[in-house]
């Protein structure tokens, strides 16, 4: 038997996923790593992307994750999520008018509203991703 | 004496209210519960996150960050006042509204200017009363928080703080200590008091030897405005907990003075009952000696 690790992926609501797995895949801001059994201690920020976990030899499980961090150490991967969603549990038509929601607020926005239209780029980022990730499995 | 239908009257009333009040009371314990499992549920974020802000403190030790920095000069400062939509929970939101109010007053009288953020319909009502237009008015997410509500909030704040046009953060909310009792409490946002970055360093794994990526500093950088706003989503979820619990509290305590209320006015009816048959009966009796005689 391969050697596994134990990836958990948290948000601040809840715990979203916790497994056995053989390598995760995560998005950090300096680009995509694969994360296998005894990785040297590690702590990076992620940005908002897809998460892939494999696990049972072939079986691969997608997240869309909307950035935060992972915590690398001893066989054990934490992903602490600003929000994340597994592909199938996404909900395509929310994700959808959520977009065309922030898209319209955006336009409506002055332009000095820094603060706002940050905001709005991130729900507006956070919904392409779902909306990427949810045909995935 | 009152007479017969009125009093009837009033027990119908008050039995009536008396169910209003007791739905509310079970209802809110039902709340309750769940208010009690969202902040559950978020303790194992809150203790991993603190585990890597110790971990990466470690490495970033003496860093600087304007977030940990106090300012020399004090200007200005924002109140965030957790309140709830809705009334009907005893002294819940007033036990919040004075404290901010001694807050802002006391600040004010050392030439500090106090901006207000609140959260919920009642805070916000109360500071518009006052002539106090908060910068930001939450309504409608104090009974389920979520952390987006958190950071957005924290948006209002962390840039600010940052920049220097905001000298400290407050926030002020109902602290759950158990089914039965909630304190109002204040804490302090920013500047982040340097001990809580050293006992999360203190309390880290000094084996392992971690590789930061970009680096520690970057790291501790975006990791502190996220401690933040895990604070402001606790005491979100705090205080909505705190609500139903204060709800409950009140409702169930309404419910018991109805109780009360009916047992009273039911003696009181039997009684003006009994005076009208000893009447009646005395007129009858009265009526036949006059025959008699």
């Amino acid at each position: 038997m391969a050697r596994t690790l134990i990836c958990e992926i948290v948000t601040p609501e809840r715990i979203v996923y916790t497994n056995e797995v053989e390598m995760v895949v995560a998005p950090t801001i300096d680009g995509e790593i694969g994360i296998l059994p005894l990785h040297s201690p590690l702590v990076s920020a992620l940005k908002p992307g897809e998460i892939r976990v494999r696990f049972d030899g072939d079986e691969v499980e997608w997240f869309a994750v909307a950035g935060g961090y992972v915590q690398i150490h001893e066989d054990k991967v934490i992903i602490l999520a600003d929000a994340a969603v597994a592909s199938s549990q996404i909900d395509v038509d929310r994700a959808r008018s959520a977009k065309e929601l922030a898209e319209k607020r955006m336009a409506e926005l002055p332009v000095d509203a820094e603060a706002d239209i940050d905001a709005c780029e991130r729900d507006l980022k956070w919904c392409e991703i779902q909306l990427e990730v949810a045909g995935k499995k | 004496m009152a007479n017969l239908r009125d009093i009837q009257k009033r027990i119908v009333s008050v039995e009536s209210t008396k169910q209003i009040t007791r739905t509310m009371e079970m209802v809110a314990t039902a709340k309750i519960k769940k208010a009690q499992a969202k902040i559950e549920a978020a303790r194992p974020y809150a203790l991993s996150m603190m585990e890597v802000l110790g971990n990466v403190a470690r490495f970033a030790k003496g860093a600087e960050h304007p977030l940990l920095e106090e300012h020399v000069e004090r200007k200005r400062i924002v109140v965030v006042s957790v309140t709830s939509d809705r009334g009907l929970a005893g002294a819940f939101n007033s036990n919040i509204l004075r404290m901010s109010e001694d807050l802002i007053r006391k600040e004010e009288s050392n030439g500090v200017v106090v901006d207000v953020i609140t959260v919920g319909k009642k805070a916000g009502a109360y500071f518009r009363y006052r002539g106090i237009e908060p910068i930001a008015a939450y309504r409608d997410i104090s009974d389920k928080p979520t952390f987006l509500d958190a950071k957005s909030i924290a948006a209002h704040v962390i840039p600010a703080y940052t920049v220097n046009d905001v000298d400290g953060v407050y926030i002020i909310f109902n602290r759950f200590k158990n089914v039965a009792e909630q304190s109002p409490e204040l804490h302090k946002l920013l500047p982040i008091e340097q001990s809580v970055v050293e006992e999360a360093a203190d309390d880290a794994d000094i084996a392992a030897e971690y590789m930061f990526e970009p680096d520690a500093e970057s790291v501790l950088e975006l990791l502190l405005p996220t401690y933040v706003e895990t604070i402001i989503y606790r005491a979100l979820m705090e205080s909505a907990a705190s609500e139903h619990g204060a709800r409950r509290t009140a409702m169930k305590s309404a419910t018991d003075n109805a109780s009360e209320m009916v047992t009273s006015l039911s003696r009181t009816y039997n009684r003006a009952r009994q005076a009208a048959i000893t009447n009646e009966i005395a007129e009858i009796v009265g009526g036949a000696a006059a025959l008699e005689d």
